[in-house]
């Protein structure tokens, strides 16, 4: 898979109302791998704490105990963050603002994961 | 209003006026309890008993708008009152507004989860209202419930994370879930996604939930993976609110 | 955690706060010991300093030899469960250098985001009254010396 083509994945995303970009990160590591129109985020802080918030919620579903996440959905006052588990390590994942349609942009996530890989 | 449970509900110590008051309303003399009642609380205003017995004698004389701002104040002076929870309940059973009863009695429960009279209150209202599947009851005290509630340091307060689950892994979910909470209220600042609402995590087997309750405190729903997020949302809601009264009754 | 420099205290338990790192070293270009966090001996510091101080030093020079304009100023080493950010900065007071380790409680990504904030929030709390120090190579070991005994009590 090409870098090209991680970018034209996310550029699908990012034409959603309302998406204010998308990333392609590496869990394991916490580093960005492709961004795309992050314009007011740093792809790389994105990165950094999806990996953590990741990690924290594997340890959540250990403790129950469930299987591992796949998708994880953080609602803001200001906005969204959507993530799903693409292909070990990596996971993509969108942030969007207050009022984006956010079923829509979950299962448009959920189509792109399995080509990611 | 008929309560015969009231005394039980009398703070030891309280001002004479609440006996007197409650024994004319029994006896139906409802001018004179309000009078009663009202002079006492010039004295007492921020007694919740009184304005508890105030809420009774205005749903006597079928005030239902009076009686329930009396309720509302007895709660502000004393969250989690239970006289006044049983008040607003029964206001909202005589109104068959039954969703709203089972609210009010989901909190007293939650406070006094072994008291007979509410659990049988509870039962009534559920019987007498259409199920709806989104609706499912809220038992923070239930350890099988698939509801935990923990503080902001990750003890557990109430509550479970399922029937088939351990005290022990109910205990390492909450703390768990305080980290969760406190990462997922730093990356929405640093992301610039102002305060948490809820955070939704998805497992092949699972889905939860985890909204704030304040202060720091967390609720955890865990449903199974076929539970429509939505549902699960609404149930979590549901219960954020009951855990955050249960939390004001507490403090 | 040890501080000789007591404004790079809180900016420093921020950042292992934050980035939940299990040890940070910093030191002067020239081997004085400002802070640490997480070692139990001073000869471990002075080990752990002297090893940073020539990896970056090794490093800048493979640098210069592929002609990579601006050197490199961080080196990451990943482990299977450990990792270590090891990173040269300038401050008010003149070049530093930190050498971080983590383990599966952080990323690099995480350490990356704190870090560049640490050195922000260090630049904005540091002192400008002492002028900046040159960079001696042989000054380096009395310099180490000198910063340890003042951390660990040690003669």
């Amino acid at each position: 898979m090409s870098l090209e083509r991680w970018e034209r994945l996310l550029g699908e995303v990012i034409v959603i109302p309302g998406v204010r970009g998308a990333a392609l990160v590496a869990v394991d590591d916490g580093l960005v791998v492709a961004e795309a129109a992050l314009d007011q985020l740093d792809g790389a802080d994105v990165a950094a704490l999806v990996a953590a918030l990741v990690s924290r919620a594997a340890r959540v579903a250990r403790s129950i105990p469930t299987e591992p996440p796949r998708l994880i959905h953080l609602a803001g006052e200001g906005g969204t963050l959507l993530a799903i588990e693409a292909s070990a390590p990596l996971w993509l994942v969108a942030v969007a603002e207050p009022g984006a349609e956010v079923g829509r942009l979950r299962v448009l996530l959920g189509d792109l994961a399995g080509a990611v890989g | 209003m008929s309560d015969s449970s009231h005394a039980s509900l009398t703070p030891a110590g309280a001002p004479s006026f609440l006996d007197l008051g409650e024994r004319l309303r029994q006896h139906g003399q409802l001018d004179a309890a309000a009078t009663v009642t009202m002079n006492g609380l010039r004295q007492w205003p921020t007694l919740a008993a009184g304005h508890d017995l105030r809420g009774r004698i205005e749903a006597d004389r079928g005030d239902d708008h009076a009686a329930a701002e009396a309720w509302g104040a007895a709660l502000a002076c004393e969250p989690g009152h239970l006289g006044a929870l049983k008040g607003l309940a029964f206001l909202a059973f005589r109104g068959h507004d039954f969703a709203a009863a089972e609210r009010h009695l989901e909190v007293a429960v939650a406070r006094a989860p072994h008291d007979a009279t509410l659990l049988g209150a509870l039962d009534r209202v559920r019987s007498r209202r259409p199920a709806a599947p989104a609706d499912e009851p809220i038992r923070l005290d239930d350890p099988t419930s698939g509801l935990l509630l923990g503080d902001a340091d990750g003890m557990r307060l109430s509550g479970g994370v399922g029937p088939e689950a351990s005290a022990e892994a109910a205990d390492a979910a909450a703390a768990e879930t305080a980290g969760l909470l406190r990462e997922a209220t730093r990356s929405a600042r640093l992301l610039g996604l102002g305060g948490v609402k809820h955070l939704v995590v998805e497992c092949a087997d699972a889905r939860l939930a985890v909204l704030p309750v304040a202060p720091g405190a967390a609720l955890l729903a865990v449903r199974s993976g076929s539970t429509p997020v939505g549902r699960l949302l609404a149930t979590a809601q549901r219960a954020a609110g009951v855990a955050t009264q249960w939390l004001a009754g507490l403090q | 955690m040890r501080v000789l420099e007591p404004w790079v205290e809180a900016p420093l338990a921020e950042f292992l706060r934050e980035s939940a790192a299990r040890l940070a070293l910093i030191t002067t270009a020239s081997g004085q010991v400002i802070a640490q966090h997480g070692f139990a001996r001073s000869l471990d510091v002075m080990a752990a300093a002297s090893l940073g101080a020539g990896i970056l030093a090794t490093t800048g020079e493979l640098a210069r030899m592929v002609d990579a304009a601006g050197g490199y100023r961080i080196v990451v080493h990943q482990g299977a469960q450990r990792g270590l950010w090891l990173a040269g900065f300038d401050t008010p007071r003149g070049r530093w250098i930190a050498l971080v380790a983590f383990g599966e409680q952080s990323t690099v990504g995480l350490v990356r985001l704190f870090f560049h904030r640490f050195v922000e929030r260090l630049v904005a709390a540091a002192p400008r009254t002492v002028p900046v120090r040159e960079v001696l190579a042989e000054g380096f070991e009395r310099e180490l010396d000198a910063s340890l005994r003042a951390l660990f009590g040690g003669s």
